[in-house]
This record gives structure tokens, sequence and C-alpha cells, in this order.
């Protein structure tokens, strides 16, 4: 009987065939224009470390001054202070830790053609890499010791080992960056974090780092500050050591707890910092320290944008408009349709029977518009890339379930816009509409 | 084969009751064809409608074959419909978009036959009306005469035991009206029973029964002179 | 015309026995309006934002960073011989060296105040570290006081804390400190950095903006006379009109060239600077542009589809009413006027919808409140848009024939 109904679908669309596609196309639309948006809100908001995302933690301590808060209202600063980290990381009281900073460097390959360049640098802990869970091609991350001793070594990605080493292992060999000799002791694989959820204090959809190195680095080499810097008052004196040990913030702390009790110890262990530092005459603000985990994180920083929201919800409004369209003309055409129904109402037909005919009816209108819908979803992406240039990249892949829920979505809501006009069309009564007119 | 007592029928509006029927009475037998005529909202095709389950009554009792249909659900009142009933209409009704061939299929799917068995019908019945040669054509391709044979081999596909036919040579000519009603009184010979409804006196004439309806109420035109004319006639024909 | 002849009781009885195709229909024009009036309002503030001028010579203007390496960079004399060869390429109108670009998105800023000390009233501005080029390079106007003399100019190495004695400052900052006396008069005045270091105002500039386009206080902008010691440092560059293409691969090789122990990056016009920074602004503009006219023509078909049907389904009906003497005209009229009255139903609910999502838009994303004269305007639109919709179907409902009534469908 499906088959039966299919067939009846195909030709009552090829029978109009202008309002089919009229139909068709309002599905498309909104499906492709609904889809391109919620795709950038997805991804935007998407969870880039699922298995652990409730375990990792982001650290804010309220260091404040304590005539302002560092964000209305009574929020504590997104980063914190150099002291601060290298405290935090000397108490060691998380499973694992670390704090980070981001800079830049140049790096000198060795070869006598290859041209000095730029990279981006992290500033990390050994636990970083299991942390983050970063993904090796060639050997590890560096080890405790090597954070202590303050050893030149560092772990650089994919396409810096390509740049510098030709993609060889080069784990073991020497890298100069910053005008000093580092040690390889590991080199990532791809590592597309989509948001770059370690760090959004400068642009959440960034790509991870050229090169990874230990954070004390940052005291040893007196390294640049990358990304913001803020700081509510001046340091007291003149050089790198005066501007360390200000109220500037400038890093970032992530801990990872495995669960809630050790999220407690920790909160407490935060507290109690806080209580101590305040005795030394630091932290004049009330206690108001954050654990965040990944998904909160992103929240509290509004990781995805005002306007792809805004955009998600015209989006909507517009597949509503769609929609409506699509009822009023399946009502249209349904009542078009009236003496056929009544016919095979006559000739046994039951209510059922016509309401799942019209309803496969509906879905195949769906399905079109929802196909077409995809298509147009791609359109909307290419534009989106177009406008928004390369840094939306990330953000703009249309993924299986993606796909999948773009036909669903089509289906469902042509389903339920057809609903109505179905349901009014199998009650229609078959006796006034047999009798000639 | 048809049993109505008192059935009543009323179409209410906000201002008005209209008795479409007030306790009609009729019995139709097995290999009947019945004629119904009557001035024009006398209820004729009200009793139709009920008679094939497209309408609900108020009042009274309806048995159909011997099943009272008064107080099935929509999904048995279709099977029913489907199974027992054939119809014919002033207007042919047939679905523009589909060819004679889907045409007919129609309630042979809702039966749920087999292809092969749904083949087979939609063949023989074509050829019974003579139109099997035509099977790809659609209905706009034909004269009214042929699309009316079409919605005969549609109402017989199924091979219903009761014909019901609403002014069936209402749109036609003479000629082709009265080849519509030889088909009718053919197949009645095979056992199939009709009821037709009908303004025009003549044709009525060549049912075996007559009844006359009005004011929603059955008068019989047993005594009617003419009725051994009837036989005679179908005595020829048969 | 007689009041009857509008048949505004019929048509409306008539609407009421349908009334769900008539209800899709209205609220469909209210979602469309809705969008379109809060798109367009969106569209022409974010319009807005973008023509404001960065009070620099965009078009003709770049800028290139240059970071050193190695244990031999000099960046005193690296930035004198840059600077001198820069200045004498042909084309060049003039060159500084910059801490930070207009318009580019990162920058400094610090907090200035009329009094030392603590807990005073401060302005935020951003800085910009130039030379006695400065005023000419950038293309601003000393409105009051002077520029800064070579003599006035320092270095400063990296880590130093403390600020030169001199500062030039924009018109709107010299108001927004001394909001009592004229900007004229802001001249000598000693304001305070750091809470506690004082420097004297030496000059006005009429207006130059700060890095970050979406700061509420984009023109609070300061000129420090320093030269900067830094690894890294940005030379910002105006070209004569009309060279600024042909000259920026000739500076990027002289450079490279000149000195090796650095390397030549990011060099990018100031008008590519603009678009970046606007981008999102300007995708803005194009994605609601682009929604608002495809939705405008979705509800636009659909009013034709739905108009077109209920001809087709009324053709009997309006044959009837032909042979009983209604004109072309009446016809045409009778499908306008049951349009306009749907239409009426939808902007009405529309102006309250836009209303609604504006009011949203204001508590959730920080929107502006919508001018009042965006809903009676997008009403106007909305019932011009049905009207033209229903035109063609009730033109064509206009052609039925009469005779159309004494024949059997």
């Amino acid at each position: 009987m499906f088959t039966y109904y299919l067939r009846l679908a195909f030709k009552s669309i090829k029978r109009n065939p202008i309002l089919s596609a009229l139909m068709i196309t309002a599905i498309g639309l909104g499906i492709g224009a609904s889809m391109t948006t919620v795709t950038v809100n997805y991804l935007m908001s998407a969870n880039p470390i699922p298995h652990k995302s409730e375990q990792l933690f982001y650290v804010q301590l309220d260091s404040w001054s304590q005539f302002e808060p560092a964000r209305e209202p009574n929020e504590p600063p997104d980063q914190i202070t150099w002291t601060e980290a290298t405290n935090l990381m000397q108490a060691k009281q998380a499973f694992r830790q670390t704090a980070m900073a981001s800079t830049g460097g140049v790096i000198e390959p060795t070869g006598q053609d290859d041209k000095p360049f730029m990279a981006s640098i992290r500033l990390a802990f050994s636990d970083f890499f299991p942390m983050f869970d970063a993904p090796f091609l060639f050997g590890n991350g560096w080890s405790e010791n090597n954070d202590t001793n303050r050893d030149y070594v560092v772990v650089i990605s994919k396409a810096t080992n390509e740049r510098v080493f030709g993609g060889e292992n080069s784990v073991g060999r020497t890298i100069r960056i910053v005008g000093e000799n580092f040690r390889v002791v590991g080199v990532l694989d791809d590592w597309v974090l989509v948001p770059r959820f370690y760090d959004v204090t400068t642009g959440a959809f960034d790509e991870t780092e050229e090169v990874f190195m230990p954070f004390y680095m940052k005291q040893e080499l007196e390294l640049s500050n990358g990304g913001n810097t803020n700081c509510w008052k001046s340091p007291e004196g003149e050089g790198f050591i005066a501007f360390l040990q200000s109220e500037c913030v400038n890093y970032q702390m992530w801990v990872e707890l495995r669960d809630q009790n050790e999220k407690d110890q920790y909160m407490d262990f935060l507290n109690n910092y806080v209580n101590e530092q305040k005795a030394l005459g630091r932290f004049a603000r009330p206690l108001n320290n954050r654990l965040s985990n990944v998904m909160e994180w992103m929240e509290i920083e509004e990781v995805v944008a005002d306007d792809a929201q805004i955009m998600m919800w015209v989006s909507f409004m517009f597949l509503l408009v769609c929609l409506l369209n699509t009822i009023g003309l399946l009502l249209a055409k349904f009542t078009g349709k009236a003496s056929e129904i009544g016919l095979r109402r006559a000739v046994g037909a039951s209510k059922t029977d016509l309401f799942i005919q019209h309803l496969v009816e509906t879905a195949c209108i769906g399905v079109a518009g929802g196909i077409l819908g995809l298509g147009l979803a791609f359109l909307g992406l290419e534009g989106i890339k177009s406008l928004y240039g390369e840094f939306v990249q990330n953000l703009v892949g249309l993924d299986f379930t993606m796909m999948a829920s773009a036909i669903l979505l089509a289906l469902v809501s042509s389903i339920l816009a057809g609903m109505y006009p179905t349901w009014r069309a199998c009650n229609i009564a078959p006796a006034s509409q047999l009798k000639s007119q | 084969m048809l049993t109505m007592t008192e059935v009543k029928k009323i179409f209410r509006t906000d201002l008005v009751e209209t008795h479409a029927l007030r306790d009609f009475n009729l019995q139709v037998d097995e290999g009947e064809f019945v004629a119904v005529t009557g001035p024009s909202g006398s209820g004729k095709t009200t009793f139709l409608n009920i008679a094939g389950l497209l309408e609900t009554f108020e009042g009274g009792k309806y048995e159909l074959d011997g099943q009272d249909v008064s107080r099935l659900n929509d999904k048995k009142r279709s099977q029913l419909r489907n199974e027992k009933i054939g119809f014919i209409f002033q207007s042919f009704n047939l679905i523009p978009d589909l060819n004679l061939f889907d045409n007919v299929d129609v309630p042979l799917r809702y039966r749920g036959f087999k292809g092969a068995e749904r083949k087979k019908r939609i063949e023989e019945s074509l050829e019974l009306v003579g139109l099997a040669n035509r099977m790809k054509h659609l209905p706009s391709q034909l004269s009214g005469g042929q699309q009316q044979r079409v919605a005969i081999a549609r109402a017989l596909a199924g091979n219903p035991r009761f014909l019901l036919a609403d002014e069936p040579t209402g749109n036609l000519d003479s000629k082709m009206a009265l080849s519509v009603l030889e088909l009718l009184k053919q197949i009645n010979d095979q056992g199939t029973t009709i009821v037709m409804v009908t303004h025009d006196q003549h044709l009525a004439t060549q049912a075996k029964r007559n009844i006359y309806v009005r004011d929603g109420r059955v008068s019989e035109l047993s005594e009617l002179t003419d009725i051994n004319e009837i036989n005679l006639h179908q005595a020829a024909n048969g | 015309m007689s009041s009857n002849q509008w048949e505004i009781g019929p048509i409306f009885r008539a609407l009421m026995r349908n009334k769900v195709g008539a209800i899709l229909i209205a609220i469909q024009i209210a979602v469309t309006m809705t969008i379109v009036v809060n798109s367009i309002f969106i569209i022409l503030e974010r319009a807005t934002k973008i023509e404001r001028e960065s009070g620099i010579d965009e078009i003709n203007s770049f800028y290139l960073t240059t970071t050193g390496f190695g244990s031999n960079f000099d960046p005193k004399s690296t930035a004198t011989n840059d600077l001198e060869l820069i200045r004498s390429t042909a084309g060049v109108l003039d060159a500084i060296q910059i801490n930070a670009i207009p318009v580019s998105g990162g920058g400094w800023s610090m907090s200035f105040q009329t009094e030392p000390g603590e807990e005073k009233e401060t302005e935020g501005a951003a800085i910009y570290m130039v030379d006695e080029h400065g005023i000419n390079a950038l293309d601003l106007e000393v409105i009051a006081g002077e520029n800064f003399a070579a003599g006035d100019v320092r270095w400063r190495p990296a880590g130093v804390r403390d600020w030169p004695d001199n500062v030039i400052i924009t018109k709107v900052l010299a108001e927004s400190l001394f909001p009592d006396i004229g900007y004229q008069d802001v001249v000598g005045k000693t304001i305070y950095i750091q809470q506690n270091e004082p420097m004297i105002v030496k000059g006005i500039v009429d207006k130059i903006q700060a890095p970050w386009v979406g700061w509420d206080d984009l023109e609070h902008t300061v000129l420090t006379p320093e030269i900067t010691e830094f690894e890294s440092n940005r030379y910002y560059i105006r070209a004569q009109p009309g060279q600024r293409d042909a000259i920026m691969p000739i500076i990027e090789e002289a450079l490279a060239s000149s000195n090796k122990q650095r390397i030549i990056r990011g060099m990018r016009t100031v008008q590519e600077t603009r678009e970046r920074s606007y981008r999102a602004d300007t995708a803005m503009i194009k994605i609601l542009s682009t929604t608002m006219i495809i939705l405008t023509i979705v509800t636009g078909l659909g009013i034709v589809g739905l108009a077109s049907f209920s001809v087709n389904r009324r053709k009997k009906q309006i044959g009837t009413r032909r042979a009983l003497g209604a004109s072309q005209q009446a016809i045409v009229r009778y499908f306008m006027l049951e349009n306009f009255l749907i239409s009426t139903v939808g902007v009405l609910l529309g102006a309250v919808l836009t209303v609604g999502l504006n009011m949203l838009l204001v508590n959730i994303f920080s929107l502006n409140a919508l001018d009042w004269y965006f809903v009676p305007a997008g009403m106007l639109v909305l019932w011009l848009v049905g009207q033209i919709a229903v035109f063609g179907p009730a033109k064509k409902a206009a052609n039925i024939p009469p005779a159309l009534a004494t024949r059997t469908v």
C-alpha cells in the first residue's frame, strides 16, 4: 500500500507543478536557512572534549580592586596573576593542573634557504597534554621534572614539524626558537579544537598553537605577553620581574578533578589560599572563587556570538513563515482534491487510509524540501565562509549528524505542516462531494 | 439484502431543521433492480447516501446483508462499502490524474488484493464494459458514455453484491443512456442487486421494481399499470 | 462610488467561513513584518556603525610588523634606519613607528584622570606611541595647542612603566575629561596616568579612533611621543595618493634586505584592516538583507498561490457574479479588498510581534530599541506586498467569462 501512496503522491505533486515547486522551495529555503545558522551555533557551542568536560575546571580567583569588580556584576577576572599561577601550581592540590599563557616568537629553521618565521607559543605545564588529550604523532609531552628544572624542551605542531623538519620524526632534535636552542620531545598530530576551549580569552575559534613550551620559560626568557593583559593597579617598580609580580592578570589555570568530592576539596583549598593571601594584604574583595567546567566556562565567556544567535532565531521565524506558507498551500490543494477524496471514501477508503495517503504526499514534499534545504545549507555555509573569512573555517562544516537532522527537521516540520490540511481533507463528508454541482 | 426500518435523517442548521427522511421503510431483496424516483428534495439522494454508508442517520434501523450497520465505526463502514457496495454517480467521478486501469484499481487497493489479483479483476471488469483496449487512456480522452462505463467497471471490480447508482445517465445523451442501462440490466441479471435513483420516469420503468419517495417517505408503485410491459421488455433482453 | 460597492461586509463574512486560510496568511504577514522591520533596523544600525570615520587617511596607508631575533638585534638602530629608509622611499608621504593600528582590534589603553590619587573618576583612552611625524602620517589636524617637537620624543625600552611628559589628546577626550571648559582651554592642563603620574596636554587633535571598533568610547585616544625598543614593532606608512599598492612590495623588500636579524610580517592596508574589523557587521547586513528579501518573496508567492487557488475554486461563483452584472473592475476590487482585510489583521498583529521581538533583542542581546516610525513603515510595506501579490490572481479572476455560470464544471 505504501508504494501505492507514493505513486499517488507523485501524481498529485506533478499535477500542480508550480504549486508543488513553491511548497518545496519554501520548505527548502526555511530548512536551508535554519540548518545554516543551527550548524554555526551548534559548532560554536559544541563540546570540544565530551568525555571529560565535566572533570576539567577553569579556575577564577577574585584578585581585583576593592573598589570595583573585574566585570559587572561582581564577576571575578577571567584570568589570574603570575603569583597565583605559580602558587597554585606549586601547591599541586588537584589530580592534574596546568597554568597557561600565550606568547609568540621567531623560529629559525636550520636550512639555509628557510626563512625565519613567527610562531604562536603556548606556555603550559606537563599535565597540559594528558588533561586536554593532545594527540601525539611522535614522542610525548615533557615531564614534571622538565617543568621544575626549566629545561629547554618543546612540543611542536604537525605543521611546524613539516615546516622545520620536513615532517620527519624530530623527537630529540634541536629547534631554535626566540634565539634559544630547544629539544623537541614531541610532535602533535592534527589538533582541531572547536572551540579552542583551553583559552577563549583571545578568540574562541583560534587554532591550537604551533609551539608548546614549559611555563617557566616566560620568566626564564622574559617572553612577551600574548592575549589580554588587564591590570587594576600598575606594577610596582620597573622591569620584567616587577611586571610578573604585579596584579596584572594574563594567565589561565585549569585543573582536572575527577568527582564532586575532589571538586569540593579543591574549592576549599582555593578559599584557604585566598584567605592566606588576604592576611598578606592582597585580595581585598570578599571570597569569590569559581570553578567552572568546560561547558559552563564556554557559557560564561559567551563563546556563541550574539549575531549567530540572532541569526538562528531569525532563521527559525523564517522557517515558520515557510511552513505557514506550506500549510496554506496544502490546505488549498487538498480542498481542490475534495471530490477525489469523496470518491475514495465511497469506494471504501477509511479516514485512516486517506490520512496516510495525504501524509505520504506531505512527507514527499518534506523530503524534497529537506534535500533542497540541505543543498541550500551547503551554499549558506559557503556564503558564511566568504562573508566572515577564514577564521570561521572550522565552524562551517556539515557533518553527518547535521545532514541527517536537516532531513529529519524537514520531514517533521512538513508533516506537522501537513497535519491540519490532511485532517481537514479526511473529514470532508464524502456524500457532499459526489453529486455533480 | 437491504432493510431500512423507520430510518430518520435530519439536517440541522442554526435556524432550521430539515427532515430529509422520516420513518423511511424499505426492503430490497437479493437480485432486485429497484428504481427510486421522486421530486427534487424528496430525500432520494439522502436515502442513497445512507444506503451506501456515506452518511449516518438519527433514528431507526438499517440492516445490510443481515448486518445492523447503525453503530459501526468509520473503519468498519469503509470496509463494508468496499466489499459489498459499488457506486455509480451522475458525474462519473473518475479521478482525472489516473488512467482507466488505475481508476478501476482504486477500490481494489483498499480491499488489499495482491497485484496479480487486482490486474485480473481490472482487466475482467474493463472487458465487461468493453473498454479493455483503452486501459492506459485518461478519463478526459473518453466520451461521457465511456466514462460512465469505466465508473461501472470500477464499481464492479470488487464484486460487490449491491450496486448503488445515482442518476447514472443524467449526464448522458439518450443513446448513451440506453446503452448504460442495458449494461446495468446485464449486471443485474448476473445476480447483483441494483438500486438506482433517477428522476427520469422512462428510465425508472426499465427497473424490475419502482419506488417513489416524497417528503422523506416511501410510496411503492407496485400497482403501476405498465409493470407488465417492463417484464416483457426484460424478457426480450434476457 | 457608494460604500456598498465596496462589499466589505460580504467579503468579511465570506472570509469568516474560510477562517483558517485567512488566518494563515495573516500570521505569515505578521511574522514577515516582524523579521523585515527588525532586520532593517539592525541593518541601519550596523551601517551607521561601519560608516564612522577613523580619522586617519585609510585609503593611502598600510602597515607592517618587524620582529627581531638573535642576540645581535638592536631595536634602536633598526628603528632609526628603517624609518629613514621608508621616509626616503619615493611615493611615501610619511611614515612612523606606532604601537597599535586604529580600527585593527588590538592595542593599549590606560586610564586618565584630572586629579591625582586613588578613587578618582577616570576616563579610559587608547594610546598611540608616535614621534613628531605622527600627525602628518596619520593625517590628523592639530586644532589647539601644537604637535610634538623632535625633542619631545623619547625611546621606550621594553618593561618601562613610566610615561613621557607631554601628550596630545582628541577633542572628544578633552571634552570628557574637562566637561566645563572649551577644548581649546585644555591645552596646557595636566592629566594623570597611573593615578599619580602627570602628563601635560600639548595639543588637541580633531579625531582619531581607538583600535577597538566595538568600544563605546571609540574617540578616547591619546598620542604619546615615544619610539619603542621592543623586539616586535609596527611601521605605519602613508603613501602619496595612488602610490600605496605600488610601494608596498618595494618597502617590504627594502626592509627585509636591509637587516637580516628580523622578519617582516603582517603587511596589510588599513582598508583591509577596516574590512576585517567590520566583517561581522558587513556579513550581518548581507545575511539579514538576503533573508528579508527572500522572506518577502516567499510570503508574496504564498499569497499569489492561495489567491490563485481561491480564484480557481470560485470560478463558477465569479462567473455568476459577472453574469449578474459585476464589472471586471468589481471582481478585481473584491480580491484586492479581501487581501487588504487579511493584511490589516496581519500587520496589526505584526506591529505587536515586531515590538515584542525588538524588546526580546534589547533584553537578551542588548540591542537598541526600535524607533517608533519603523512600525508604521513596516505595516505600509507589507500592505503593499499583499496588494501587489494579489493583483495578478485578481486580474485573472476578472477575465473569467460570465458564460461559465451556465456550464457545469
